[in-house]
């Protein structure tokens, strides 16, 4: 199940737009049906994610204060004494990170999902996450209590880098990679990462010990102007350098010797793919720790949704991982009162029972993944 | 880990020490000054809610202060004060300064009479930005116990001038965290005050321990179910008040380098303490004084064969305010006291 053999089986399902003409003009119109909703969603989430959260504010002021910024004196202003300040330095940077964070993960999961060919593929099996922890623990124990958060956000963005390049390094012989093998050599990377941070964790006083801990769980909690500037061109450097690869990944997904022959140079999709997810994934891990499970749901619900086709795939997913993120960072900042709920645990406890419900249906459609 | 002949020799004496002390503290001793108190107590500080140094002062504003992050700060309004560290002694040291009514938020460890004030730290850890912003503060003092920095930072973007202070706590950060919230807040002189009360009660304290008492060597532990078993070391806060008790720190003894190090049940045995100080909720996470001499590693201890363990609440015992003299004095009283239930 987890060898990427060629043709791999999620990508050969009948809706495979390369091959039937009907679907494809189904798919179409289905596809703007979806695109459509997911806008429309992200929108109405963003509004009602803009006017809740701890310090009250009602919709009228939200908008008016939006105005106000833009040199329209229409509605009110928000009441309470630190709302306007609220809405601007805390609540709306967290909302775009949020968006710009999903995008990330979403997006860089369709992409290595792709290139692998494999249903289990999502940025943490290259290493990118584990690596971004062991940077962020190691400045947490090594920095002391004032480490600056974006010393923090570099180590976490430039170990997430190096471990993937290590990943990669390790597993190329003979100038080609294989997929098991990349997938085999994450394993032994992310057990040894493992290792490195249970070591940060227990040489670390109890302060930093409960720093590395939330780390791993994921917040926005931090989230300012500008993180959102150092996050917002990466991801959208790398959404973009994946709309470009996506052409050649639907050649991929025809087996790697098909593509070769249709004059793919499959290493160097491979690579560059992979610096693309390495980039995003440490982009949007830098600020906010790990996220889990949104890079390898997301993508997998819209290819139930939409189908195989790269381009109109990693649009989706891009989307759908910033409404997912989105959400969750509401339910986050608002199910309990005063409190910031780990990210990570939300995206968790939804994406694990969702994973386990597209694979039970996944398995009753098509007789399963493998 | 090595044992040194001077270590076995030492745990030798100090196991034949409290045999025999234990042998001499038994009902109807007519010899106190050896006597050493066993079984389970629990140092109880009478009354948990600071005592306010005096009336309301007026404060001296706009004051500025250099944080602990070494940015200056300046405070012009001390109308709404929230204050959030896991010990809760800037909860404390405001209280005590006679600002108690100008606090709008705290963090999770509160005395009783602050219990009615919201809680910015529900989850014992995590700031939320919006709900302190929420509370209209006019200043924030905290430290780096709580987090993550990020949102403190966030906070003070807003505006909201926001002051760290030292987040280390031992008996000789009493004084200057006083001094340091006092000077944030514009009323250094009720500071003076303030620091000079507690250093008086400390000294007291200090000097209320028997002058014939047994030596002690106590081991602080830290402990969470029977999974997490920490020793406290250097700095962990119960050394200097073990110190200032006149016993020894079991960690100190051992040699550890750290706060907190995670232990095996061997080295427990070998740091061989005569008494153990645990807090309250560690004490009851292992089940209360039977499930924790239970345990490997403390049933072999001294400590473990006696039962003799001192345990007090979580958020005096390392809270290193300006209840610390309180905190010392019952330290010392459950330690010696030969009366003991």
């Amino acid at each position: 199940m987890i060898a990427g053999r060629p043709g791999g089986t999620l990508t050969a399902s009948p809706g495979d737009p390369a091959t039937d003409r009907g679907v494809r003009k189904a798919g179409l119109g289905r596809t703007t049906v979806v695109f459509a909703a997911l806008g429309t969603a992200l929108v109405i989430l963003a509004v009602v994610s803009a006017c809740l959260g701890q310090v009250p504010t009602s919709p009228a002021e939200v908008v008016g204060s939006l105005l106000h910024r833009v040199g329209l004196d229409i509605g009110p202003m928000p009441a309470h004494p630190a709302g306007e300040v609220t809405l601007w330095e805390v609540r709306f940077p967290r909302a775009v990170l949020a968006m710009l964070v999903g995008a990330a993960l979403g997006c860089s999961g369709a992409l290595l999902q792709g290139i692998f060919a494999n249903p289990l593929a999502e940025p943490g099996v290259i290493g990118v996450s584990s690596g971004a922890a062991v940077g962020a623990s190691a400045v947490i124990v090594l920095g002391g209590a004032f480490t600056s958060g974006w010393a923090l956000a570099w180590a976490a963005l430039i170990s997430g880098l190096v471990t993937t390049a290590l990943v990669y390094m390790l597993s190329r012989s003979d100038g080609r990679t294989e997929v098991v093998t990349v997938i085999l050599t994450g394993v032994a990377v992310n057990a040894v990462a493992g290792g490195l941070i249970a070591l940060f964790t227990f040489v670390a006083d109890p302060a930093a010990r409960d720093q590395i801990v939330f780390w791993q769980l994921g917040s926005l909690g931090g989230a300012t102007w500008d993180t959102v500037a150092v996050v917002a061109p990466l991801t959208a450097v790398g959404i973009a350098a994946a709309i470009v690869l996506a052409p050649k990944l639907d050649l991929l997904a025809l087996g790697e010797n098909v593509a070769r022959h249709l004059g793919v140079d499959v290493e160097r999709v491979r690579q560059v793919s992979i610096v693309v997810v390495a980039v995003l994934v440490s982009a949007a891990v830098a600020f906010t720790g790990i996220i889990m499970f949104v890079g390898l749901v997301v993508p997998h619900l819209m290819r139930m949704l939409l189908g195989p086709a790269h381009r109109v795939l990693l649009c989706a997913s891009a989307l759908a991982g910033a409404l997912v993120l989105l959400a969750a960072d509401l339910g986050a900042r608002i199910l309990v009162d005063n409190a910031d709920l780990p990210l990570g645990m939300i995206t968790a406890l939804i994406g694990g029972p969702a994973f386990f419900w597209m694979l039970r249906r996944t398995r009753a459609q098509q007789g399963g993944w493998a | 880990m090595p044992v040194s002949p001077r270590t076995t020799l030492t745990v030798l004496f100090l196991a034949l020490a409290t045999v025999f002390a234990g042998a001499c503290s038994a009902p109807g001793s007519d010899s106190p000054s050896l006597a050493v108190a066993t079984g389970h107590r629990t140092a109880v500080v009478d009354d948990r809610n600071p005592r306010p140094i005096g009336t309301t002062p007026s404060p001296h504003l706009p004051a500025t202060v250099r944080g602990a992050d070494g940015v200056d700060v300046t405070v012009t309004d001390i109308s709404r004060i929230v204050v959030a560290d896991r010990s809760g002694t800037l909860a404390q040291t405001v209280y005590s300064l006679g600002l108690g009514n100008n606090i709008v938020g705290r963090s999770t460890a509160i005395f009783p009479a602050g219990e009615h004030i919201p809680n910015v730290t529900p989850g014992g850890h995590g700031l939320n930005a919006e709900a302190i912003l929420a509370l209209n503060p006019t200043v924030v003092l905290t430290d780096t116990s709580v987090g993550p920095l990020a949102v403190q930072e966030q906070i003070r973007a807003t505006g909201v001038p926001v002051v760290f202070v030292d987040p280390e706590r031992t008996l000789d950060t009493v004084a200057p965290g006083i001094e340091t919230v006092a000077a944030a807040l514009g009323v250094p002189s009720a500071g003076t005050a303030l620091a000079r009360r507690t250093l008086d009660e400390i000294t007291a304290a200090r000097e209320s321990v028997p002058t014939d008492h047994p030596d002690l060597t106590v081991a602080f532990l830290y402990l969470r179910g029977s999974a997490i078993k920490m020793l406290g070391g250097p700095g962990s806060g119960a050394d200097a008040l073990l110190a200032a008790a006149g016993a020894r720190d079991a960690g100190v003894v051992a040699g550890l380098e750290s706060q907190f190090v995670p232990i095996t049940s061997e080295a427990m045995i070998a740091s061989a303490p005569d008494v153990i100080l645990i807090m309250t909720h560690s004490l009851e996470s292992v089940g209360g004084p039977e499930g924790l001499t239970a345990l490997p590693g403390v049933a072999q201890t001294p400590a473990g064969k006696t039962q003799n363990i001192v345990d007090m609440d979580d958020s005096v015992l390392l809270s290193f305010g300006p209840d610390t003299g309180k905190v010392l004095a019952a330290l010392v009283e459950a330690l010696y006291r030969t009366d003991a239930a």
